[in-house]
């Protein structure tokens, strides 16, 4: 099964995702800090890392920068979750290597599938 | 959920009659749907309050008589100056005065430190902030960048110069002297809080020279500051910065508040270093003579 790692502080946005990929049969494991979302990437392998920038103890580029050093996870997706601006959104994209950026809020449901399954599917 | 009655009487009470982990979830509450969220787990709030000077007993928590928390102001006290910092209030309870009787509160706190210049800092685009701290008499003074810079990106050898490494005390000795105005979170108390600091000097072969004094922590460097004593400031700053990345390839850096109009920022940019976001500088009163915290 396709296993996608949620790292995000919010609960309200993890229940929000949860729900929104519910229907797609993704597995779904979440971390809500950094720390632990180093330790679940590295342990759990997942097919795709959605990342928010927002977190408690180190925030979401650094934390991408060492999934980046980490060779396990050369092949892994990471997409950002941001409410930043798009070009802001993208120079990190571009600078701690990421795959790409989802905009919140989430507001379109359909829509934010459709973008979850084009990185999936070309992972 | 359905928004908190507001029209009942609001409570403050002192910060310090909260634990850090209260006003840690109080404070990321207030800014869920903030676009620079900037959450903070407990131990990071305890060491910014311990790095900016913020006086728990004279920042304030909203609540409801029935102790539901509502928002969050916090202040810092410096000598003769005070500043503003962390005010927030929960999204479903926005639009009824909390905010107001939270910045009401701690301009209070601080005239009965006999302080009547204040400080702080609010995201660029965040109007309603703005407006209320007009609304307080405060004026515009400049914007401030916040930049970032990943070790992932591609990195330049060292320019060529005699450089220095600078242990804690040397680096000190030179932020508390001559570095002009500075917003709160640069100034040289800020530096002096904080741990793990240290610096670097250099001197290029045409006679230009200056320093970066810097924290490093466990994965980031952060709070710079910096100086050209002689010769062009990019320049200056780019050899700087080259050594400093040099010395530490594998360290995410972020750094606050750099002033839109310093002439070292093009070095930054040259570097790598990636805008962030703004942030306005707004002051209230009278400025102290000094606002570095010189000694």
């Amino acid at each position: 099964m396709t296993k996608i790692l949620l790292i995000e502080d919010i609960p309200d946005n993890v229940e929000l995702v949860r729900k929104a990929l519910s229907r797609t049969g993704y597995e779904i494991i979440h971390a809500a800090d950094a720390e632990t979302g180093l330790a679940m990437a590295l342990s759990e392998c997942p097919d795709l890392i959605l990342l928010d920038l927002g977190l408690p103890d180190y925030d979401g580029q650094t934390l991408a920068g060492w999934l980046r050093d980490e060779s396990i996870l050369d092949d892994t997706p990471i997409v950002v979750l941001t409410a930043w601006p798009e070009e802001a959104a993208k120079q990190v994209v571009e600078s701690y290597r990421c795959n790409g950026y989802i905009s919140k809020p989430i507001l379109k449901i359909n829509e934010f599938i459709a973008q979850v399954n084009s990185y999936i599917k070309t992972a | 959920m359905l928004p908190a009655d507001t029209t009942k009487p609001i409570k403050l009470t002192p910060a310090s009659q909260f634990t850090y982990e209260q006003l840690a979830a109080i404070y990321n509450q207030t800014r869920v749907d903030y676009m620079v969220p900037m959450p903070m787990n407990a131990a990071r709030l305890a060491e910014y309050a311990a790095t900016y000077d913020v006086k728990l007993e004279r920042s304030l928590v909203a609540t409801t008589q029935e102790g539901e928390m509502l928002g969050v102001a916090m202040l810092g006290v410096r000598k003769d100056r005070a500043w503003i910092t962390r005010l927030g209030v929960l999204p479903n309870t926005r639009r009824g005065g909390i905010g107001k009787i939270l910045f009401g509160g701690l301009i209070e706190q601080a005239a009965q430190l006999s302080i009547n210049f204040h400080m702080l800092e609010v995201i660029k685009n965040n109007i309603p902030a703005y407006q209320l701290f007009l609304k307080f008499g405060f004026r515009e003074i400049g914007e401030l960048l916040v930049l970032r810079r990943s070790p992932l990106i591609q990195q330049q050898d060292p320019i060529a110069a005699d450089a220095q490494r600078l242990d804690r005390s040397e680096a000190l000795a030179l932020v508390e002297h001559d570095r002009g105005t500075q917003p709160w979170t640069n100034q040289s108390e800020s530096l002096f809080n904080a741990n793990e600091v240290s610096g670097l000097r250099l001197s290029l072969a045409d006679g230009s020279r200056g320093w970066l004094v810097y924290q490093r922590q466990k994965f980031l460097l952060t709070r710079f500051a910096f100086k050209t004593e002689t010769g062009d400031p990019p320049k200056v700053a780019y050899a700087l910065l080259s050594h400093l990345h040099h010395q530490y390839p594998r360290l995410d850096t972020q750094i606050e508040n750099i002033q839109i109009n310093d002439p070292h920022l093009p070095a930054f940019y040259e570097m790598g270093y990636i805008e962030s976001f703004r942030r306005i500088e707004m002051w209230h009163g009278r400025p102290p003579e000094n606002l570095n915290g010189d000694k």
